[in-house]
């Protein structure tokens, strides 16, 4: 009878300790679920209003190779394209105007290298002349290396590679939406 | 056992990361701005004192057969809780330290006290020993974060100080101050060989300076006893 005992009561506190602490994670995720949600909504709109203002966004049916497609109020859409980069993934906004020229990208989440390939996302003078370098070019969008026009940030060819592919691709995907 | 000692322990001749060796992982991975380095210092520091003093307040009904997986439970419990908070309050932060904040659930150091401080002391001492060794941690990322910004990147204090409107901002877009001109950084720092590199000098640092100081301790007691 012992035995039983014995075995049943170490469980029965693992249980006791395993549920209190995901009745308090409910809580606090109860809490902390709005804020979450809205930060990341907002994010995502200050990305789109960076790379292509408008009054609205129309949400449309993504096409395959990218993330998500907006059709912006004024003309032209707005692509989220994710690619790979060399630390990890690379997600951005890509604007796209009707004449289906790049008008802008914002890199909304990556890992890269702090120092080299981070620069692409950051808000410094190197990161805002990389980005810009897009502006005005039609697909398809290449580093010079690969015999494109963008010149590749230092030490992170990988990371410049994987902007320029992802905005080829969102290039490419509106010249297809017809 | 006094608050000094256990702040000494904390800091120095116990520091869990050059001395205790623990929580090497994301030590190395992280520490490339000021930003990431006090923001995971602080947050390990928060999640070791909450998890030290649960552990310790329920210490008594713990079942020796299932400790660890209660340990990892309430460990777990708290970086959720903290990695929620973050995301929600400090987005740029958790942005920035991404997976290395679930990841403090496999941490060394906080399973590690548990075992070996807060499932035997009493409450009040695995909360201070939660401080001083979280304290201890964030030392080590800082000074690692310092010398691998200062270096690799030309900056102090990037992502968190120099902010386009104030002087501390906290969402990561701190310029931080330039001291060496950009392109002249030694780049290999940042990368994960340069967190090898830096990690293993400050711990023959460490080690060389702790045992000067044991021999002389050892010195003057010899002297003592002539």
């Amino acid at each position: 009878m012992k035995k039983t005992v014995d075995f049943i009561k170490p469980a029965a506190i693992l249980l006791v300790v395993a549920a209190v602490v995901a009745l308090v994670l409910g809580g606090v995720n109860m809490l902390t679920e709005d804020t979450i949600a809205r930060n990341n909504q907002e994010k995502v709109e200050s990305a789109m209003q960076a790379v292509l203002p408008a009054a609205s966004y129309e949400q449309l049916e993504a096409p395959e190779g990218i993330d998500a497609l907006y059709e912006a109020a004024g003309g032209g859409w707005v692509v989220q394209v994710t690619k790979s980069g060399s630390q990890g993934n690379v997600t951005m906004m890509v604007g796209v105007d009707t004449d289906l020229k790049c008008t802008g990208i914002s890199i909304t989440a990556s890992s890269e290298t702090a120092g080299l390939g981070a620069i692409a996302s950051q808000q410094s003078t190197a990161g805002e002349a990389f980005r810009s370098q897009f502006v005005g070019l039609a697909s398809p969008v290449a580093v010079t290396k690969d015999g494109g026009q963008i010149n590749a940030l230092t030490g992170a060819t990988i990371t410049s590679r994987a902007v320029s592919s992802g905005v080829t691709a969102a290039l490419d995907a509106c010249a297809n939406l017809g | 056992m006094n608050a000094k000692k256990q702040l000494t322990e904390g800091l120095i001749t116990n520091n869990p990361v050059l001395v205790q060796q623990i929580g090497l992982c994301a030590t190395m991975a992280i520490s490339t701005t000021l930003f990431n380095g006090i923001g995971m210092g602080l947050s390990v520091l928060i999640i070791l004192t909450c998890c030290n003093v649960v552990i310790s307040a329920i210490r008594k009904i713990i079942p020796e057969q299932v400790r660890l997986a209660i340990f990892v439970v309430v460990i777990a419990g708290f970086v959720t809780i903290v990695d929620l908070l973050l995301q929600a309050f400090i987005p740029a932060l958790s942005s920035a330290l991404g997976v290395f904040i679930p990841l403090i659930v496999v941490n060394c150091i906080i399973i590690g006290r548990a075992e070996a401080f807060s499932s035997k002391e009493s409450v009040f001492l695995s909360f201070r020993d939660g401080v001083f060794q979280g304290l201890g941690y964030t030392c080590v990322l800082v000074i690692m974060c310092l010398v691998r910004e200062l270096l690799g990147s030309g900056t102090i204090g990037g992502g968190l100080l120099n902010g386009a409107n104030s002087f501390i901002t906290l969402d990561g877009t701190g310029a931080g101050f330039r001291i060496i001109p950009e392109g002249f950084g030694a780049g290999a720092l940042v990368l994960p060989f340069g967190g090898f590199l830096t990690l293993g000098i400050l711990m023959a640092v460490m080690q060389y300076a702790l045992r000067k100081s044991n021999e002389k301790k050892a010195r003057k007691e010899k002297e003592v006893k002539e």
